[in-house]
């Protein structure tokens, strides 16, 4: 398949690492990866905010960095992102245009899963993982049921990575409570997100896992931050790093 | 309702913060509650059945809230209720006075009503020269110490035993240092149990009204709401034009997940159902709006009109766990306090007290999309020109900087450049609230675009 | 314009779009009735006498008789030491109350007592220990199907009782005998 990378800002500026291997992985397993030019915010730190006007410029900016963009799919590595871009192109445009563009929007777990899944790892990943179930992707993608939610449970995260060789998983205690990132939150309400990310690092690390690994780039960076200050026995990765590594 | 004691939420919860001991323990009493709530729900097979079943029989009622209110009245008529209208809280306070004062009572036991709180009732009365009790345990512990509740349903849950032992101590002459929860509870209902018998008239609010019989329904596991009801001769019920259902069915379909949610038990000890007086009693019924009917007039705030106060957004909300039922600013604190609340919010933060991360809306027995309402609040106040925290003066610059690719890439790289040759400690201070409580991530060598033109462009 | 005009006419600009009235259709869970309903009744701290019917329960309260205890029965065939008193008031030093429950729900078990079997309404909470008596075959699956078999006529009152009064208002510890009744013992007639 032909696919056009959707880099949020955070990733392309601040976690670069995680953007080259959702390109290598999606190259390894032989999809075309483009990188289309001049995308800019998703425009949801405005519009968590409650300003719209604010975010508008942005939205349509990165809103046109893909249309008509020759490409099977547009992935993002970044769930939080994905649906604040789906949101917020729907709001400033309703045009068929703008629909052709949603209709292509994936958030990278969702694309392993739903659209092309790997057929098969090529290397074990032989490391004990605790997953963070970040907010937006289970709540809003879909990608989890969330622990509020009874009946019948699917969880593609744990589809995709528990085909990794010698792939251990585990869950922090209060698996899906919000690590209190929440974009600007953490800036307004520092005190409440700070004791929220240290409960989540702690939680974290309390199951001896060597690595948290989640599909959230921004929920990543702030719960790195708590671990560092904590300086607990765990690190970070991205979904993207675990996979990457494992083919 | 405009309080005195406002403060933007950040700041009051960084003071309850402060005592990360105690924000331990808050947060993990409520969660426990929430652990409950889900072996309660999933032990039903038709729990989301359920849920969609209460949301749109809700819906439905509100659609035809007016037809219903009429319907109910007519049949409270007929079984010999009175009913009373009021526009607002003030008006409801005049109705419930002036029939108090018809029939000279000078004490009143109330039950758990969040509506009486909304309208702060008890003050008024009791400027009136009419004294008023708290019945449930929890009610009558914080009107004791002098504090508004910091839960709807567990209204001392803030409160430590050894607290309310030295409240009682002082208060109702229990033994010093006591701080048994069974004995202070016995001191408690002994203590009650003669203001029940003493009592001239009771209040309770209403958990339902229902329509077609003319009847309300009231939920409590103490057994106060009865208790006082059932011993003087005047009986009296507020409820919120919200409180109407159409029909038996429709109650008893919200009892199968109100307490299942509340605090994880399969029902109340007590459903009661008062369709007219006891024998020569004498039955109120306040219906209020107080708000409501504008609420019904934005299509987003109006679902939270479906909520039944069961008060499993507030267990599961992450930031009301660790910020406390007091940095609110409203009577009605957690996720639900903000739906209806941030309206009345002088200082205009409630909604931002939240992360949007959308538990609460999944927890709702009546699947009241919290997270959206929240986030509409948040449109409707920067529509307003009301947004906290310095965001109007910072957003425009936000916007603008995000649209720009260039301006986004200079600062971004002297950003990284800085994280890398800078101290830490040099940087802490330009950082604010993000370097406060964490550390500053790591700086990659280039963008990830950079990266891309000179590895595959 | 009155405030009922007033709020029935505001009501007209709501702003939420029709929806029709949701069909009830739930599977009730018909296995083991009587099961189901003990060990719901346990969760909510009340006992279950399967064996024994109304011969039981006399015995039971003759016992408590004999100890000087005040015992008011509202069941027919079981013999307290109280009557119906003139005022509610006066029933402030019942010691147990025995009271007929018109249906059992198995799914949380709660108990339906109309004030048809009361005396006076308030008997059930101002005792300090409550018995009810149902019958086995009254017990219905859930709370869908309680509400199509209760009883609650013009000017009624009936509750839904579910064990003894409880409360977890102290640090979220449950203490069992809040204002209600201390204790609850079903009896299967």
């Amino acid at each position: 398949m032909r696919i056009a990378l959707f880099i949020p800002c955070l990733v392309n500026q601040m976690m670069p690492d995680v953007g080259i291997a959702t390109l290598e992985l999606l190259e390894k397993l032989g999809h075309q990866v483009i990188l289309p030019k001049g995308q800019t915010c998703c425009g949801q730190p405005m519009t968590n905010s409650g300003c719209f006007n604010e975010a508008k410029k942005t939205t349509l900016k990165l809103l046109n960095a893909f249309k008509g963009v020759e490409c099977d799919a547009i992935v993002c590595p970044a769930a939080s992102c994905l649906v604040a871009a789906k949101e917020n192109f729907h709001e400033f445009d309703t045009s068929p245009e703008a629909q052709a563009v949603i209709d292509k929007l994936y958030e990278l777990t969702e694309f392993l899963h739903d659209v092309s899944p790997i057929p098969a790892f090529s290397k074990p990943f032989p490391h004990k993982i605790s997953l963070q179930m970040s907010c937006h992707g289970i709540r809003m993608l879909d990608l989890a049921t969330p622990s509020e939610q009874m009946g019948p449970r699917t969880n593609k995260v744990e589809a995709v990575l528990s085909q990794i060789p010698q792939i251990e998983i585990v869950y922090p205690d209060r698996r899906d409570e919000c690590c209190g990132f929440g974009g600007t939150f953490a800036l307004d309400e520092g005190a409440v997100s700070g004791k929220m990310g240290k409960d989540k690092a702690q939680a974290h690390a309390a199951t001896g896992a060597a690595y948290a690994v989640g599909f959230d780039p921004s929920c990543l960076l702030h719960i790195d931050g708590m671990i560092k200050r904590q300086k607990l026995p765990i690190q970070i990765r991205h979904i993207a790093q675990v996979i990457n590594a494992a083919l | 309702m405009s309080n005195k004691n406002s403060a933007v939420h950040a700041k009051k919860a960084e003071i309850f913060c402060r005592d990360e001991a105690r924000v331990d323990w808050h947060s993990k009493a409520l969660w426990t509650v929430r652990e409950k709530r889900d072996r309660a729900a999933g032990s039903l097979p038709e729990w989301e059945q359920l849920r969609q079943i209460g949301s749109e029989m809700k819906l439905h009622t509100l659609t035809n809230l007016g037809q219903y209110l009429e319907e109910f009245e007519k049949n409270c008529l007929e079984n010999g209720i009175q009913v009373h209208w009021a526009k607002d809280g003030v008006e409801h306070n005049r109705i419930v006075h002036k029939i108090l004062a018809d029939k000279k009572v000078k004490k009143l036991v109330k039950s758990k009503s969040m509506l009486t709180e909304e309208c702060h009732l008890n003050p008024y009365l009791e400027q009136h020269g009419i004294e008023v009790i708290d019945t449930d345990l929890g009610e009558r512990i914080i009107q004791l110490a002098g504090d508004p509740p910091s839960h709807i349903v567990l209204p001392a849950i803030h409160m430590k035993r050894e607290e309310v032992g030295d409240l009682f101590h002082d208060k109702l002459g229990t033994e010093a240092g006591a701080s048994d929860p069974f004995y202070l509870t016995r001191a408690a209902r002994a203590h009650l149990r003669e203001q029940f018998l003493s009592a001239d008239a009771a209040m309770t609010g209403v958990n339902m009204a229902v329509a077609d019989k003319g009847a309300v329904v009231v939920c409590t596991n103490e057994g106060n709401a009865d208790m006082g009801a059932n011993l003087p001769k005047l009986q009296l019920h507020s409820m919120g034009i919200d409180k109407v259902v159409p029909d038996l069915d429709s109650a008893s379909a919200l009892l199968r997940t109100l307490a299942r949610n509340a605090t994880g038990q399969p029902v109340t000890t007590y459903s009661s159902f008062y369709r007219g007086p006891q024998k020569g009693g004498e039955m109120h019924v306040i219906i209020v709006d107080n708000g409501r009917t504008d609420m019904l007039k934005d299509k987003i705030l109006a679902e939270s009109l479906k909520c039944i106060r069961c008060g499993g957004c507030l267990n599961t909300c992450p930031v009301y766990r660790r910020s406390g039922g007091h940095s609110y600013n409203y009577t009605i604190p957690g996720p639900i306090g903000i739906a209806v609340g941030a309206q009345n919010d002088d200082t205009n933060s409630i909604p931002w007290a939240c992360t949007l991360c959308g538990s609460c809306s999944y927890v709702c027995p009546t699947k009241v999309p919290l997270d959206k309402i929240i986030h509409h609040h948040r449109r409707l106040k920067a529509e307003a020109g009301k947004l906290p925290y310095g965001k109007s003066s910072y957003m425009p610059l936000v916007g603008n900087f995000m649209a720009s690719e260039t301006m986004l890439n200079c600062s971004m790289s002297v950003a990284r450049t800085a994280l890398k040759v800078l101290p830490g400690s040099l940087l802490k201070p330009f950082s604010g609230a993000w370097g406060k409580y964490r550390e500053l991530p790591t700086a990659p060598n280039s963008s990830f675009e950079a990266w891309f033109k000179k590895n595959r462009g | 314009m009155s405030s009922k005009d007033y709020i029935l006419n505001a009501l007209k600009s709501s702003a939420i779009a029709p929806q029709a009235m949701p069909v009830f259709n739930v599977a009730p869970r018909i296995d083991d009735l009587v099961g189901q309903f003990e060990t719901n009744l346990n969760t909510v701290a009340g006992t279950l006498h399967r064996e024994g019917g109304l011969e039981a329960l006399q015995q039971k309260v003759d016992e408590l008789m004999a100890q000087g205890l005040q015992v008011i029965s509202m069941v027919d065939g079981i013999k307290g030491n109280r009557a119906v008193t003139e005022t509610a008031h006066e029933l402030r030093d019942i010691d147990y109350a025995v009271i007929p429950g018109d249906l059992g729900v198995a799914e949380n078990g709660a108990i339906w007592v109309n004030n048809k079997n009361l005396g006076h309404r308030v008997t059930p909470f101002i005792c300090e220990n409550l018995f009810l008596v149902i019958e086995a075959d009254t017990i219905v699956a859930n709370m869908h199907q309680a509400a199509s078999k209760v009883t609650l006529e013009k000017g009624e009152f009936g509750t839904f009782i579910a064990g003894p009064s409880k409360t977890a208002d102290i640090e979220q510890a449950l203490v069992v005998g809040a204002h209600g009744a201390c204790s609850l013992n079903v009896y299967l007639a």
